[in-house]
């Protein structure tokens, strides 16, 4: 067995059913294993960019490794941006690259770059493998590294006579992980029994350490009300009454609230990114703090807590689960409190009566929320519309929802999407993206096409870059730049281009009718949707602000431009 | 630009890492990045294992960056100075 078929069988081994790649010159090795029939699927994406998006989204969506593939030199810069979105959200992925022959790094050869040096900040870990008896011992690590902890990307650069040598695979185990000790919860927990207004203020972690079932008994033990991150939107399940949904800058007025009146926040999986938290010293002024993450460099990284506990999530929230169970917290009037500040101060974006009205962003989405059944992916793209999701769709698990939260990647979506899809692929998977985001990475509708994959995509076309347009107009005086985009192409005859079907709607009354058609498609479908181009993210906190400084739209500071309505 | 290094804490620090590619890279990286400066930097290569002795300056806290050192997988241990004169202390 040579190195490229070895590096197939690790993939059979560790169950890894679908790879994402492109190929070139130094990869060429593993491709030709790849003609044989491997038991592995191998997606051909349009751009590396792409297939990096596309093994983040597969390993979002299914909780298991994403990996992906590209050559040397041009495919390994063009992954650099997805697999850096993966390092910022933590998502478990395994990136192989080919380069060039040993003898000639370091030669300035064809297609050379020095790929472990230029990762060297958007890796989990990284590896050149300078010796093909080391590659089966570095597949198994990569892969336990990968998932393992806080998970994250891992990339293995590998040299093409390194794929063509034999390899001796005689005795490959990987190190079985040690299971972890149990957190000690005892002072946690009487803090949070001492606390007369505690809040429940979880992130991506919850997720990413498998947790979902976890979380949700310990929020239904212990009737906490809840906000979450936007990585976290979903934890709590659709129905949690305490479920007062995102915080931070395009946060609820109620979310927001809940974290300034609070007394105790117990922060679980979360990392108090500065666009949940605002600026710091205003963040939860009056409260106590109990943090719980796996990765304890995010413990007391920001804000020292008063009690930090680094573990495993599942057990400690069990243990939590069990405690509150056989004593419940006695928090009635809190609970209330916040009940009362969501129904006035949460998200709730109004149907407009009227059916020629031009459709608004948040009310599509509430619409959409409605209409989608529980079980539906919702990939999307960096935005406006992105915020709009987070703020009025509803989330039954936060593996429906994927979203680039840390590095906040336009293009991410459609690629997401597909990888999403080919996760599971009788599930229902929706890319709702921007007119901006969805031209950066719109060549994956080739994929869509190829593999029949029947991913639906809905474009909230507002004819510019929204999110910057919104930011110059409310912090830079109004003084547009470089944000329009009324010159976009006809996205429905680039669609039928494509093989896709597609269907413009732009009034009030063809909302419905516009989402049911696209949900009873049987194949991939694009849903064009003309957006009112002056609509905005409310509220929205100042970058830098502190979250009680909020701007609505009350406040906002000239009337919509009627004429570029849409 | 040069920063202004009158008032900036300054800390020692030791470091024990595997032989690996890149590992110094690595290291140099992280101390970059979570806002130190190296000051003076000696290193001993000794059989699969690294020894580094660096004098950082920075002012944010240091156990921000001997967390995220610790996080490296190439890295073995990570000991501040004053960790060591509190061990001498007890010794
Ligand atoms: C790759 C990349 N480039 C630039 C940005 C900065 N950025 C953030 S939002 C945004 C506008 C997005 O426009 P669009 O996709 O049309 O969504 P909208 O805000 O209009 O909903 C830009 C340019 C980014 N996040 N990612």
């Amino acid at each position: 067995m040579n190195g490229a078929q070895h590096i197939l069988e690790a993939f059979r081994r560790h169950h890894i059913d679908t790879v994402f790649g492109y190929p070139g010159g130094c990869i060429m090795p593993l491709y030709d294993a790849l003609v044989d029939d491997v038991g592995v699927e191998h997606v051909l994406c349009r751009h590396e960019q792409a297939c990096a998006l596309a093994a983040d989204g597969y390993a979002r969506a299914s909780g298991k490794v994403g990996v992906c593939i590209a050559t040397s030199g041009p495919g390994a810069t063009n992954l650099i941006t997805g697999v850096a979105n993966a390092h910022r959200d933590s998502v478990p992925m395994l990136v192989i690259t080919g380069q060039v022959p040993s003898a000639l790094i370091g030669t300035d050869a064809f297609q050379e770059t020095d790929v472990l040096g230029m990762t060297l900040g958007i890796v989990k870990h990284s590896y050149l493998v300078e010796d093909a008896a080391d590659l089966p011992g570095i597949m198994e690590e990569a892969f336990r590294l990968a998932a393992s902890g806080r998970p994250g990307p891992v990339w293995i650069d590998i040299p093409k006579d390194i794929q063509l040598a034999e390899i001796d695979t005689r005795g490959i185990s990987g190190p079985s992980a040690e299971p972890e000790a149990p957190v000690d919860i005892s002072e946690a927990l009487a803090m949070l029994r001492s606390a007369r207004q505690p809040l429940l203020y979880s992130g991506g972690g919850v997720s990413l350490a498998n947790a979902e079932e976890a979380f949700r008994a310990f929020a239904e033990s212990s009737g906490l009300p809840a906000v979450a991150t936007l990585k976290g939107l979903g934890n709590t399940g659709p129905s949690h009454p305490g479920d007062l949904g995102m915080l931070g800058m395009h946060g609820s007025r109620a979310a927001n609230r809940a974290v300034e009146e609070c007394d105790l926040l117990l922060v679980i999986g979360a990392r108090l990114d500065d666009r949940a938290t605002g600026r710091l010293d205003g963040f939860a002024p009056n409260a106590r703090m109990i943090h719980i993450d796996a990765d304890a460099a995010e413990l007391n990284k920001l804000r020292q807590a008063d009690i930090a506990l680094r573990g495993e999530l599942n057990s400690t929230l069990a243990a939590f689960t069990q405690a509150m169970e056989a004593q419940p917290l006695d928090i009635e009037q809190w609970q209330h409190q916040c009940r009362t500040w969501h129904t006035t101060g949460g998200f709730h974006a109004a149907d407009n009566e009227d059916p020629y009205a031009p459709i608004i962003g948040p009310a599509f989405i509430s619409q959409l929320s409605r209409i989608t059944p529980d079980d539906t992916v919702i990939a999307c793209d960096v935005g406006q519309h992105q915020m709009w999701v987070a703020q009025h769709y509803r989330f039954a698990s936060p593996r429906h929802h994927l979203t680039s939260g840390g590095l906040g990647t336009m293009g991410f979506g459609l690629p997401a999407a597909i990888g999403a899809q080919f996760a599971d692929r009788s599930s229902t998977v929706i890319n709702v993206t921007g007119d901006g985001s969805f031209m950066m990475n719109a060549q994956e509708l080739a994929t869509i096409r190829r593999y029949n994959l029947p991913v639906k995509l809905i474009i909230l076309d507002n004819q510019c870059l929204g999110m910057v347009r919104q930011q110059q107009e409310l912090f830079y005086s109004n003084r547009e730049s470089q944000i329009d985009l009324d010159d976009n192409p006809d996205f429905l005859t680039m669609a039928k281009a494509f093989g896709i079907h597609a269907l413009h709607i732009n009034r009030n009354d063809q909302i419905r009718r516009g989402i049911e058609t696209l949900l009873a498609y049987q194949g991939p479908m694009l849903l064009h949707v003309a957006i009112a181009r002056e609509e905005n993210v409310w509220p929205i906190v100042k970058p830098g602000a502190s979250n009680t400084d909020i701007i609505d739209e009350s406040q906002r500071k000239r009337t919509a431009n009627k004429e570029h309505m849409a | 630009m040069n920063a202004n290094t009158q008032d900036t804490p300054s800390y020692q620090i030791y470091c024990r890492m595997t032989h690996e590619a890149a590992a110094l890279e690595r290291l140099c990286q992280v101390v970059r990045i979570r806002g130190f400066r190296i000051a003076k930097m000696t290193m001993e290569s000794s059989g699969e294992a690294l020894n580094i002795a660096l004098t950082l300056e920075g002012s944010r806290p240091i156990g921000m960056l001997q967390s995220q050192l610790e996080k490296l997988q190439t890295v073995v241990a990570v000991v501040l100075d004053n960790e060591l004169a509190e061990k001498r202390d007890i010794a």
